[in-house]
């Protein structure tokens, strides 16, 4: 009985150092998904914010409507709809760039309301001050509001960037080799599905982990100027 | 230096302000008092558009003023503000504040804005803590630090907006004896204040609001020892100065 333990968690250490440098090329797209869709959603996200502060009427509209059908529907969904309706309509990308643009266009809804709430929560004397100084609209935005703002959102924003490392798992769906598609084609090929979904998890922590460590310190660094 | 003719302005349908007239000279310290919503806040914020007037004309250094965006950020680098909360920017130090107007409004070089936010800091007295944040910094000496900050912009007139009622009692001196030296050196100012001795020292003249309208204005002499209008009377006899 102990053997038949003690040879089973051998058999499974086997496989699982024989399997996880066969994980590296989905790991690698997986970073490649994570920080294309962050960089691209958080360039959307900073537009989408600013677009929203011009306050006309029709922007703001067409940003609130961007905003409430990316949060209303599953980013599966419209993984799913980038990579097999839109080509209905003529408009066809490869998997990995309709991977890219879904994942992105997902995570700027969340970070532009992320941008909006921080910039918000900024207390209204400190534009009034800025404006008092004579500085312009923008140069109080760009100097005293958003320096301050960004410092607020880094928290959320940290949260939302672990949120689309482990998204981009989705892509799996639209053909993309990452590290959940592998996980799946190697315990098909094995039928030993407990090691290969161990390694998967255990990159997906490793990467969150990093980035959660990083933003720590990123957060510690910007506190300075705080009692 | 400033001449404000029939000044009107409402929140929505409440009239705060019904029609004021007032002229400030050049030197002159105007002190204005009046209890809580009589409109003084409203009247001084108006002066540099951070309300927005209904009705009226606003004449600054004999010229009027034009409520374009344009014009409005010119007035504003003429007429300080200083706050009631100080308003200090949090995310840079005492020095940083002081030169970040004639850096970024101004276009000054770093160089010399550095060297002036320097002798500023040094003239309230906050030389030592030029490398603070704000947050380190007490409650008068983040007012002084905003006072210098405003000066940094060379204004020709500051506009204090109630500048030590957020100030614990024992830091309220340091800042109305930094303000007394700009009077002294004939600095136009423009001061809403409880601080009734302050007033009575410093001021050339006194305005006392009532209900959206200057019910009574002279020299501190008239105003606190000789007042006419009840409303001032019993404004005066709650206060103990």
């Amino acid at each position: 009985m102990l053997n038949e333990i003690i040879n089973s968690i051998i058999i499974f250490a086997h496989t699982v150092i024989e399997y996880a440098p066969k994980f590296f090329p989905g790991v690698v797209m997986t970073l490649q998904l994570s920080f294309l869709s962050i960089l691209l959603g958080t360039v959307f996200g900073l537009i989408a914010t600013m677009l929203k502060m011009t306050k006309i009427k029709a922007i703001v509209k067409a940003i609130d409507l961007y905003i409430s059908i990316v949060r209303g529907t599953p980013l599966l969904l419209q993984l799913i709809f980038i990579f097999q309706a839109l080509p209905q309509i003529g408009i066809r990308f490869s998997p990995f760039v309709s991977a890219i643009i879904g994942l992105a266009f997902h995570n700027g809804a969340y970070i532009s309301e992320i941008f909006r709430g921080a910039i918000d929560s900024i207390d209204y004397g400190q534009k009034e001050a800025a404006r008092s100084l004579g500085m312009t609209k923008w140069q109080a935005m760009k100097r005293v509001t958003l320096p301050q703002a960004f410092k607020r959102s880094v928290p959320a924003l940290g949260n939302q960037f672990i949120i689309a490392i482990k998204d981009s798992s989705l892509a799996s769906v639209i053909t993309i080799t990452e590290t959940l598609m592998l996980t799946r084609q190697y315990t098909s090929a094995t039928f030993n599905p407990w090691p290969m979904f161990f390694i998967a998890g255990f990159y997906y922590m490793v990467i969150t982990t990093v980035l959660s460590k990083g933003l720590l310190r990123l957060e510690k660094r910007l506190k300075v100027y705080e009692r | 230096m400033i001449e404000i003719k029939n000044l009107h302005k409402y929140f929505g349908k409440l009239q705060v302000l019904k029609g004021i007239d007032m002229k400030v000279e050049e030197g002159q310290v105007v002190c204005m008092i009046g209890s809580s919503g009589s409109g003084k806040s409203t009247l001084l914020r108006c002066i540099n558009y951070l309300e927005r007037k209904n009705k009226g004309e606003i004449w600054i250094d004999g010229k009027l003023v034009k409520e374009k965006e344009k014009n409005i950020n010119e007035i504003r680098q003429q007429v300080g503000m200083v706050f009631q909360r100080f308003n200090l920017f949090p995310h840079r130090t005492a020095l940083e504040n002081v030169m970040e107007g004639p850096i970024t409004v101004k276009k000054e070089e770093v160089s010399h804005a550095k060297e002036k936010a320097l002798a500023l800091l040094d003239k309230v007295g906050l030389s030592d803590k030029a490398h603070q944040y704000p947050a380190m910094l007490s409650g008068g000496q983040q007012q002084r630090v905003a006072i210098a900050r405003t000066l940094a912009m060379e204004p020709k007139v500051v506009l204090f907006d109630e500048p030590t009622s957020a100030l614990d009692p024992e830091l309220v001196g340091e800042v109305l004896s930094v303000m007394k030296d700009l009077a002294k050196e004939g600095m136009t100012m423009v001061i809403v204040t409880h601080e009734m001795r302050f007033a009575k020292d410093v001021a050339d003249q006194v305005i006392f609001l009532n209900e959206g309208v200057i019910a009574e204005e002279g020299t501190p002499k008239e105003i606190f020892e000789n007042p006419k209008h009840e409303r001032l009377k019993a404004f005066l006899g709650q206060i103990q100065f």
